[in-house]
């Protein structure tokens, strides 16, 4: 006997495993460098390119080609905030934002000019594995996405709680001026957060990629979503920035099935009206953070 | 009758109880002081009742009403003002736009008169200008009336502060430290001017560390200790009340 | 540019005149037809021309402010729509109720600025950056389901059908056409331009200069914070609204290729060019960022070994390029206060 909406459980799992992804580093960029990305989308859309030419222009098996997609994105995002970023740290909130507008541009367009604007596919084995009776299938993929995320989550929690460098980040992102005068070296956070944040952006990048394509869009369509659960989850706070994401992705796939077919148009809009919500309700989403203007 | 009635006031910031049940009084006219070790609460009770933070209990009464909770922008509308310990000068303003802007009631405030520009515009922001000018005057600092107000020292700052407070014409003003951070010489000046707007009708409540130059000025003063009021007379009564005394040495 | 503050006349006395020769140039018998050579300086004219009503709207939320919106892109857009699909006759699979065009005209304009007060209500309380975030998240949201509801909107097929209103009282053909529309269109953006520039300089632009400099102490001393906000964003909704119903009656056609990000994008980097917060100077900014993106279109067909897309591309980068280089090495543009912006270094 079926079970009902297993399949568009899985399904959004799936889609919030990447948004999980993305919306972690968006969140660690906002807590603790105290900027909004919005150039994040383009981690994701190098990693998906790394992720091509890793596996079909370079014949590396996935689990290799993941651990190159997440040296390079980590080390790539790392590099190019040392150069926008970091030299107008106390800038102000605006400037750094429309700085990472410029930079979104540059990179999205950027990677449109040298690749093209085609999707480039990415041939990976997919197991399927079916269970007629309960009326869902679930493939490897899938299965792969959401363990990658669900282990990035766990690194993640062991990093903050059991690391030196991760207590420092939870403090800073508590207070900035306190942690600064404790001794804490911001710096190293800051690196480290753009390190982690590019890093998973681009595993994000790479899943995607094997599951849609490779072309220089495919970043900045997640952003929307990124934003979305972000803000739900809670600003500022990874943990329920990866609730947000699955409960978006979810919230996605079940409105989908449960909407009459000519409006399933509509789940596209979730976002509008979750981010809407949200922000008329309870703007500091899951974890009710502390979001009114002083 | 009072001109300004605070009754058990209450406010906690989660586990810490920040002000339990204050009750004081100022008549208009009065000069009180609000004074008390580090903690005791005097900024959380100037911020609950120029409406910055909400209390989480008690009563503020202002001129007769109620106005407890109530946001700063009306509290300022009825005549209570404050000001603040870290000078807000509005840096990407000139000094006369700072001092032009608290202009009550200003007709060219409202998006109908500034696009049909009648004349109770251009009256009211000459009335404005006199009045800016004759208050820049008295702090002399009319000379620095089209520079940027981050041009200024830290000192005039302070004094931009009182007097763009002023420009509202205010009954009754809260000043939250006035004195920090400066030297003697102005610490005296911006003292003799309280006074004087004290002797023309306004009524002022000061939270001070700086107890010499307070108590030389002040009718009263409240003291507040571990969110509480602990005393409150003369400068010459609690200078010489043991449990103050306690207070403040037992920090 | 202080001598044109010394004229006797300001810029609403000068619009409403400049509206009234438009209007009768419109309706008298003589029409004008320029040389074919001039058409695409004409059509690149239009589109200044509505995106500086956009600009002019949004420099009064940003430049005066201080409201960081991203998104001025969706209520030209809804704008846009809104005119369209009241006004259209029999549009090719989509919605059209063939009203006429005034209602189209002014019911854009009202669903504009019930979206901005919806956007309002809900963000301008939080941090400024949740503005930025909600303005861009909806303008993408829009860009969505237009084309999403393709049978509604015409997808990016577009609707058609649209009236055009100044095509039958001139008479004379496209070129004739495209002349009175700038005339018309320029009036109405001086008129534009003097209204807004009315409001930032009267003691109105003041309170709006100590909100964008520090909102807790306008409200301290008496101001409305949250009201002034909701009514310049609102403000800034309606001319933005009003632009796009205007893009549409000039196309005869509402499409998703008008509405998108790029427009955001040029708005905005025509502001910090030119100097956010400068009436005239914003305006100046967007005429250099639009000049050179028509240079670099006639570029393009001087190398026509390079695709058009890949132009277009490399035109954004420069573009994102630009706006970086504002940001970190002129961030008050070329005519901006850097004193009233706060960047001064």
């Amino acid at each position: 006997m079926e079970i009902p909406l297993a399949q568009e459980l899985i399904f959004g799992l799936v889609i919030g495993s990447y948004i999980a992804l993305g919306a972690i580093g968006f969140t660690l960029i906002y807590g603790l460098v105290n900027m909004i990305n919005f150039a994040h989308g383009e981690f994701i859309t190098i990693g998906a390119f790394v992720g091509f030419l890793a596996i079909a222009e370079g014949g590396l098996s996935l689990p290799v080609a993941l651990l190159v997609v997440l040296v390079v994105t980590g080390v790539a995002g790392w590099a190019i905030a040392r150069v926008t970023f970091e030299p107008m740290n106390d800038a102000g909130a605006v400037p750094l934002l429309l700085m990472s507008i410029g930079l979104g541009l540059v990179l999205r367009n950027g990677l449109r000019t040298v690749a093209g604007a085609e999707r480039r596919h990415v041939p990976v084995p997919v197991e399927t594995f079916r269970f007629d009776e309960l009326g869902f299938f679930v493939t490897s993929q899938h299965l792969t996405i959401i363990g990658i995320t669900l282990l990035a989550v766990l690194v993640l929690h062991l990093f903050l709680t059991r690391t030196m460098l991760g207590v420092a980040m939870r403090a800073t992102a508590d207070n900035e001026d306190l942690a600064l005068v404790s001794g804490i070296d911001t710096r190293l956070i800051r690196n480290t957060v753009w390190v982690g944040a590019s890093a998973l952006a681009g595993i994000a990048g790479l899943m995607l990629a094997i599951s849609q394509s490779a072309n220089p869009n495919v970043g900045f369509g997640q952003l929307l979503l990124i934003l979305t659960a972000a803000i739900l989850g809670g600003a500022g706070s990874p943990y329920g920035a990866v609730a947000g994401a699955y409960l978006l992705g979810i919230g996605i796939t079940v409105s989908v099935a449960l909407l009459p077919s000519g409006l399933t148009a509509l789940s596209s809009t979730m976002a509008f009206v979750v981010l809407i919500v949200v922000l008329l309700v309870r703007p500091g989403g899951l974890v009710n953070a502390e979001v009114r203007a002083s | 009758m009072t001109l300004l009635t605070i009754q058990n006031l209450r406010r906690s910031f989660g586990q810490l109880v920040a002000v339990d049940g204050v009750s004081f009084a100022v008549e208009p006219g009065e000069l009180v002081g609000l004074i008390g070790p580090n903690g005791a609460g005097k900024t959380t009770v100037f911020n609950c009742i120029s409406g910055t933070i909400p209390p989480a209990g008690g009563s503020v009464t202002f001129d007769g009403d109620d106005v407890t909770g109530a946001a700063p922008p009306a509290l300022a509308r009825r005549g209570l003002v404050r000001t603040f310990q870290q000078t807000r000068e509005l840096s990407t303003m000139t000094v006369e736009d700072n001092m032009l802007l608290p202009w009550r009631d200003h007709p060219g405030e409202r998006a109908v008169n500034a696009l049909t520009r009648s004349s109770g515009v251009a009256e009211s922001e000459r009335a404005a200008r006199e009045r800016a000018q004759t208050l820049l005057e008295v702090f002399d600092l009319e000379d620095m009336v089209d520079e940027y107000a981050s041009s200024l020292s830290g000192g005039q700052r302070k004094l931009l502060e009182l007097a763009r407070a002023l420009m509202l014409d205010p009954k009754l003003l809260l000043l939250d430290e006035p004195f920090a951070g400066v030297n003697p010489t102005l610490t005296q000046r911006i003292a003799a001017h309280i006074k004087e707007f004290n002797d023309e009708g306004l009524t002022l409540l000061i939270i001070e560390h700086e107890l010499e130059t307070l108590t030389e000025l002040v009718d009263r003063l409240v003291v507040l200790a571990n969110g509480a009021v602990l005393a409150t007379g003369t400068p010459n009564e609690i200078l010489n009340n043991d449990r103050v005394i306690d207070a403040y040495l037992g920090r | 540019m202080s001598a044109i503050d010394d004229l006797p006349f300001d810029a609403v006395q000068a619009g409403v005149v400049l509206v009234i020769v438009a209007l009768v140039y419109l309706f008298s018998p003589f029409y004008v037809s320029p040389a074919g050579f001039t058409f695409i300086f004409l059509e690149v004219g239009v589109l200044f021309l509505l995106y500086a009503l956009i600009l002019i709207g949004l420099n009064l939320q940003f430049g005066h402010t201080g409201l960081v919106n991203f998104g001025p892109v969706a209520f030209f857009a809804v704008g846009g729509y809104t005119a369209a699909m009241l006004t259209a006759v029999d549009p090719f699979k989509a919605v059209g109720l063939a009203l006429p065009w005034p209602v189209g005209l002014v019911a854009a304009v009202l669903v504009a600025v019930a979206l901005g007060a919806l956007l309002g209500f809900s963000t301008l309380r939080l941090r400024d950056d949740f503005l930025a975030i909600v303005t861009l998240a909806v303008a993408e949201i829009i860009h969505g389901l237009i084309i999403t509801f393709r049978d509604v909107t015409g997808g990016s097929v577009g609707l058609g059908n649209v009236p055009r209103p100044i095509a039958a009282p001139v008479g004379g053909g496209g070129g004739a056409e495209l002349f009175a529309t700038v005339l018309v269109l320029g009036a109405l953006c001086v008129l534009a331009y003097g209204v807004f520039h009315r409001l930032s300089t009267a003691p109105y632009g003041r309170v709006l200069r100590a909100i964008r400099a520090d909102e807790q102490v306008a409200a301290t001393l008496g101001k409305r914070v949250f009201r002034y906000k909701l009514v310049v964003f609102v403000y800034g909704a309606a001319i933005a609204g009003l632009a796009g119903a205007l893009l549409v009656f000039y196309n005869g056609a509402a499409s998703a290729g008008f509405f998108t990000i790029d427009v955001t994008v040029i708005v905005w980097v025509g502001m910090l060019i030119g100097g956010a917060g400068n009436d005239r100077g914003v305006l100046a900014g967007l005429a250099i960022i639009m000049g050179f993106q028509l240079t670099t279109r006639f570029l393009n067909d001087v190398l026509p070994f390079i695709t058009q897309d890949q132009f277009a591309s490399v035109r954004l980068m420069l573009v994102g390029l630009l706006l970086m280089l504002i940001i970190k090495y002129r961030p008050e543009g070329l005519w901006g206060n850097a004193r009233e912006l706060g960047v001064e270094s």
